[in-house]
């Protein structure tokens, strides 16, 4: 049986959808059959993220709706071996899905292969339930940044209600260069505030933007700093036990300071 | 607050550790946060049970959630006027 994992944030744009396309790629080059599901209905992407917008013929709607079957649904990502994407819908609006239907989608995908990973919507209403409803467990998104923190914290409590277990956290966007100089925080006063299991830090890599606009994953180019470390989460979700290096490079001044600073 | 080396030195504080804890303190509030009608139903069932063995009047009823470390407290104030067990009244 394999399992259904809710890709989500709370806020947008912390890179809900560039890690779920990212990781499904990850995990079908790693030998896994993977599913995406884009549970954003209305504003859909992932199909675009991954280069896959042109061979759209039917959504998760069209599966609801009975218009056909869930394996007809499924675009096959001729990339790689075991890669599909389920669609949303474009022309309707997340009440037009119900919490119970996306879970028979999740519980179906599941008994097929390994991994289910569904994308979420921003937000904390009906698209967050919907595509949390047949979730085992979760992965949330954060950028070190205030706002994205706080909402991170908020879906965290949503996720534990409804005990999604376990619950893990990607720091997304990470610049070693702005925590070395004290401008952002890093990845021990993220947990620090958050509390839950850090499952990978990806580091500020503008290879993303490049890869989002020719539709080609970033974990195809194996030299980008933000390819190895989505192939190293990918990893950890398979069982494999990887460390997290730490991407801090502080500056000397700033190890000599926190050196005397330690030793007060 | 603690002095460092750093702060010795004359630099501003860091923006981290100002982000760090702004955030610590309103997340600490978003998380005490229960909604009003949770509460309000709390309330009610606990005043169901309690009337039971105490004359309160509804009024005077005063809950709160507070937090002390890692773990939330709900004090619940419940002034009573007397004492009755209603078992005894056969």
């Amino acid at each position: 049986m394999g399992k259904v994992i809710v890709v989500t944030s709370g806020k947008g744009g912390v890179g809900k959808t560039t890690s779920t396309a990212n990781l499904g790629t990850a995990l079908a080059l790693l030998g896994k059959s993977v599913v995406l599901v884009d549970a954003d209905v209305g504003l859909r992407n992932l199909d675009i993220v991954m280069g896959l917008e042109s061979r759209v013929v039917y959504t998760s709607m069209d599966v609801i709706e009975k218009q056909c079957e869930l394996n007809k649904a499924l675009v096959r990502d001729r990339r790689v071996d075991g890669l599909m994407l389920l669609a949303a819908s474009q022309k309707n609006n997340k009440d037009d899905m119900q919490p119970e239907q996306m879970k028979a989608i999740c519980d179906k995908l599941r008994t097929t292969y390994d991994f289910t990973l569904v994308d979420s919507p921003a937000g904390i209403e009906r698209g967050f339930r919907n595509a949390s409803a047949g979730a085992d467990e979760a992965i949330v998104v954060t950028t070190p940044d205030v706002s994205a923190i706080r909402d991170a914290d908020r879906i965290i409590g949503l996720l534990q209600n409804v005990e999604i277990e376990p619950i893990n956290l990607v720091i997304n966007r990470f610049s070693p260069q702005l925590v070395g100089n004290g401008s952002m925080m890093d990845q021990a006063d993220v947990l620090d505030i958050l509390n839950i299991d850090l499952i990978g830090v990806v580091p500020e890599d503008s290879g993303v933007i490049t890869s989002t606009n020719r539709g080609i994953p970033l974990v195809y180019e194996d030299g980008s700093p933000g390819a190895q470390a989505y192939m190293r989460i990918a990893r950890r979700l398979t069982g494999q036990r990887i460390p997290i290096p730490d991407l801090e490079q502080k500056g000397l001044f700033s190890n000599i300071l926190n050196w005397f600073t330690k030793n007060r | 607050m603690n002095l460092s080396i750093k702060q010795l030195f004359g630099r501003k504080p860091k923006s981290s550790n100002i982000a760090k804890q702004r955030l610590k303190l309103v997340i600490t509030q978003d998380r005490v946060d229960v909604d009003d009608r949770f509460m309000t139903r709390l309330h009610h069932e606990l005043a169901e049970v309690l009337a039971k063995y105490f004359e309160f009047s509804a009024s005077s009823v005063k809950m709160n959630l507070k937090q002390e470390g890692n773990s939330y407290i709900l004090v619940a104030d419940f002034p009573y006027t007397k004492f009755h067990d209603m078992s005894m009244r056969r």
